[in-house]
């Protein structure tokens, strides 16, 4: 079989599915890389098993609904879509497994199949010839004619990888970059930086083969991965000197790029999200920035007034808003770091040193950036934290002033002081039917944090507590038309889900509870936001549970002492 | 018109003929058993019932303390109320169906049944033509069509040379009466030392007697157990069976491994989706041919679908 086929990738997808263990997945996939003669397959195949159709940055998609794909499937096999796909999608709990296994038993579906093998390049063609044409119809032309050439198993993946979705074979975009790294034996750290760089799995796996990975450069508008905060932990903190502390903003987390006409915005799971905030756009270009990335938080602001999250909220998701909503909800961009400037990326540099062309910047052009505080004790520290709250924020970060920006990671280097009880950020793992008023809907969530790396347990994610509240009307809805493609399992009426849906979780207190598998459950769980900008590997993770719950300890022990301000040194 | 009301779990009771199949009924003279399943015996453990041999003793040695009349394939067993005569199912050693005739009116009710018959069974056979059916549908999606037994025969056995070949230990997990004993019967030809959970290894000699080839199997043995091949529950498995063998790659086989859910589920590395029911394209031949005039979907999780293709022949079809 010639290897720069689709097929052939498809069977190597199979192959790392069944696979367990990373390092073995690893080798399956560094092994097929290498076997990809040329430049062009190499790119592609990359891309097809880090990505999608397209490049994420390319900001491409076909836009085939799972609803086009299925009933273009229900036509394809002469099935009846409510009466005979519907069920078995349900029974799946996946529409291209589904799919998948129609094609494969109906007599009529296999009769009209003659599968050939595809090369990669031509099923490049099918993708942009899917991204071009508009309307339902001539998307599903494209789809029956490109599936009669096609295995089910192909046409599962194709399905797959359209929908830049996951492959559901338990190796994701990190493990394709190590896997890139292995095949032609080069620094993982180092592939790692270009595609960060580069922004394109394809392009850093031609220039790892072609040994040209110094040439890579950054370019504006191709978003880098975030650095993340670590919730903090004061023991491991030390000597507090060594941080600044800002004020820890109840906003969106976003990207800007510009180069003086154009703005881009992305969000933190790295999709544009300019055109939900035209203001921010208006504004920067009315600055007339030179070429600059910087990175910062979206809040509501009026009235010289940070609002919360929740108002936000009403602006996330909604693209071209009209002036009503403009008017109500205005947005402001609060820089607080600097990735690119004067044509030069500077994550390299000591956050103390960005921080400094930042303010330049800042005064230059007038754009908002964070007021940073210099903390030399934990009096200090109070003393802001709970101006911070006055103000209507979360808390504090602290972040290492000597610390580059960490792209990608989340380490010691940024930490965040919360408001203690809080919020856990979950992933929803089962959904209970309702009864009564909300009955027909799913309205009960368990929810889960993560363990996946716990040596306690072999599971990825447990369930820490259900909640029943707190989600509006139209978040309830949202969830559950979610819910539909996640579920895998039914036990009368509750829904097993694959973990995806991520909720920022509210409760008063954590308790220990040594009937519950976490051994700890939450006072008075609440939903606070559904994250739809949060992917699992983001839940928190038992040990931060724990931690949550002797930072209680240790408080409730200092309203018992004396002096609570002498405690806390 | 023969009337069929619910009885017991999974059974059912046809109050003209007195007769409970695989339940129990207060009102009931006869109670039929199609197999050793624990959801198709009597509620009562003293109770008299007429099953197959390899049934009764199934049940003896999982604690059944009644009495049985002992029924063989072929036979018409003449009742006051009507006739009774016994096809094998194809679905575990010993599992019949019944093929009840009163009055010029027949129903024939499936119990647990697999068409093509699972090899370590007597086989499958029905009457021509029914009334009424009965039929287990526990499998009656259209994403359910089985492989045949000589391509997942040899599914099971690459994945167990494969394992042993990387020094690796294989675990099939299967249900300990029927499934274990097919996957023993399937790995036979092997030659390789297998090992048995102890629920399932009771049960063996019982196949053994109706001249199942079971292979080179014995009990499970935490200390031998290392480099056989290993058959067990996922229960047993989660509750250490083999947990001091590190290294072992496990295969989970049923008809559920149809669907990639179980992976993540199970922990399995392999999924072999080797069913001992029948799947959806077998269920609608066998409707086809038998032609009935009213169709009694049994033991389905999503029975729409098969009432739906059914009503589309002109068959009637309701859910039991
Ligand atoms: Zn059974
Ligand atoms: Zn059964």
């Amino acid at each position: 079989m010639s290897n720069n086929s689709f097929r052939n990738l498809c069977l190597v997808l199979q192959a790392i599915r069944e696979t367990r263990g990373s390092n073995a997945k690893n080798r399956i996939c560094a092994d097929y890389f290498r076997s990809l003669v040329s430049q062009k397959d190499l790119n592609l195949a990359t891309r097809f098993i880090g990505e999608g159709a397209f490049e994420t940055f390319s900001g491409k998609r076909a836009s085939v609904g799972s609803r086009t794909s299925a009933t273009a499937a229900a036509d394809f096999c002469e099935i009846d879509y409510e009466h005979v796909f519907k069920p078995c999608r349900t029974a799946t709990g996946s529409s291209s497994e589904t799919i998948e296994k129609l094609m494969a038993n109906l007599d009529i579906a296999r009769n009209k199949r003659i599968p050939c093998h595809l090369p990669l390049a031509e099923i490049e063609q099918i993708f942009e010839s899917l991204c071009l044409v508009s309307g339902r119809e001539e998307k599903q032309k494209i789809l029956l004619n490109t599936w009669q050439r096609m295995t089910p198993v192909e046409i599962k993946y194709f399905i797959r990888i359209l929908g830049q979705g996951s492959l559901r074979i338990g190796f994701e975009i990190r493990s394709v970059v190590s896997a890139i790294a292995t095949a032609f034996n080069k620094d993982a750290e180092q592939v790692r930086y270009v595609h960060m760089i580069t922004g394109s799995a394809g392009k850093t796996a031609v220039l790892a083969k072609t040994d040209c990975l110094d040439e890579a450069v950054f370019q504006l508008f191709h978003p880098l991965s975030f650095m993340l905060a670590s919730p903090i932990d004061n023991r491991s903190v030390g000597n507090l000197s060594k941080y600044f502390a800002e004020e820890k903003f109840d906003g969106m987390r976003a990207q800007l790029h510009t180069d003086g006409h154009k703005v881009k915005l992305f969000s933190r799971d790295l999709n544009d999200v300019t055109q939900s905030f035209p203001e921010i756009s208006e504004f920067i270009v009315n600055r007339n920035l030179p070429p600059t990335v910087l990175d910062g938080e979206i809040c509501v602001y009026k009235d010289d007034t940070i609002f919360p999250f929740q108002l936000l909220q009403k602006r996330m998701g909604l693209k071209n808003p009209n002036i009503k909503i403009l008017k109500k909800y205005p947005v402001l961009f609060i820089s607080y770091d600097l990735l690119y400037t004067m044509k030069e990326p500077i994550f390299e540099k000591r956050l103390s040193d960005r921080r400094e062309l930042l303010e330049n910047l800042a005064r230059t052009y007038g754009i908002p950036i964070t007021r940073q505080f210099d903390v030399q004790n934990w009096k200090d520290m109070e003393r802001l934290f709970e101006r911070a709250l006055a103000h209507g924020n979360e808390g504090l970060m602290l972040k290492r002033k000597a610390s580059r920006y960490e792209y990608g990671q989340r380490k010691k280097s940024w930490l965040k002081v919360k408001k203690p009880g809080g919020s856990l950020d979950t992933v929803i793992m089962y959904a209970h039917a309702g009864n009564g008023k909300r009955g027909g809907t799913y309205s009960d969530f368990t929810l889960g944090i993560s363990v996946k790396n716990d040596e306690r347990y072999e599971e990825e994610f447990i369930p820490i507590g259900k909640a029943y509240g707190g989600y509006t009307d139209d978040e309830l809805r949202k969830i559950n038309e979610n819910i539909k493609e996640l579920a895998v399992e039914r036990y009368g009426p509750t829904l097993g889900l694959i973990p995806e849906l991520m909720v920022e979780i509210e409760f008063d207190d954590i308790q220990v509870n040594n009937r519950t598998k976490a051994g700890y459950t939450m006072r008075l769980p609440r939903f606070r936001a559904i994250r739809w900008d949060l992917s699992p590997e983001d839940a928190n993770t038992l040990k931060d549970v724990e931690k949550i719950y002797r930072k209680k300890i240790e408080q409730e022990r200092m309203r018992q002492g004396v002096n609570a301000s002498i405690l806390i040194y | 018109m023969l009337n069929v009301e619910n009885a017991g779990y999974n059974g059912i009771y046809l109050p003209e003929c007195r007769l409970a199949m695989d339940g129990s009924h207060p009102e009931a003279k006869y109670t039929f058993i199609t197999h050793a399943h624990s959801d198709h015996l009597p509620g009562n453990r003293q109770s008299t019932v007429w099953c197959t041999h390899p049934t009764y003793e199934f049940m003896q040695r999982r604690g059944f303390k009644g009495k049985a009349h002992i029924i063989e394939f072929g036979d018409t067993i003449v009742l006051e109320s009507c006739r009774v005569s016994v096809y094998p199912a194809g679905h575990i050693l010993g599992s019949a169906m019944f093929f009840v005739e009163k009055n010029q009116q027949s129903l024939f009710y499936t119990g647990d049944c697999r068409t093509p018959a699972s090899p370590a069974t007597e086989g499958f056979d029905r009457p021509d033509r029914t009334d009424f059916l009965v039929l287990d549908a526990t499998f009656s999606l259209p994403i359910y069509r089985w492989k045949s037994h000589d391509e997942l025969a040899s599914e099971l056995r690459d994945f167990a040379i494969q394992t042993l070949n990387e020094s690796y230990t294989p675990v099939f997990l299967g249900y300990n009466l029927g499934k274990a004993q097919e996957l023993l019967h399937l790995l036979a030809p092997l030659n390789h030392p297998m090992q048995i959970h102890g629920a399932g290894y009771k049960l063996c000699s019982i196949y053994e007697k109706e001249s199942v080839d079971l292979g080179d199997y014995g009990a499970y043995d935490r200390e031998s157990c290392e480099g056989k091949i290993l058959v067990t529950t996922s229960s047993a498995l989660n509750r250490g069976f083999a947990s001091n063998i590190k290294i072992k790659r496990v295969a989970y086989c049923s008809g559920w491994a149809a669907l990639e859910s179980c992976r993540t589920q199970l922990n399995a590395d392999k999924l072999i989706p080797i069913s001992d029911h029948i799947d959806f394209f077998e269920m609608l031949k066998l409707c086809d041919s038998m032609n009935p005039q009213k169709v009694y979907i049994a033991h389905s999780p999503n029975p729409d679908v098969l009432k739906y293709y059914l009503e589309k022949k002109g068959i009637q079809a309701a859910v039991i």
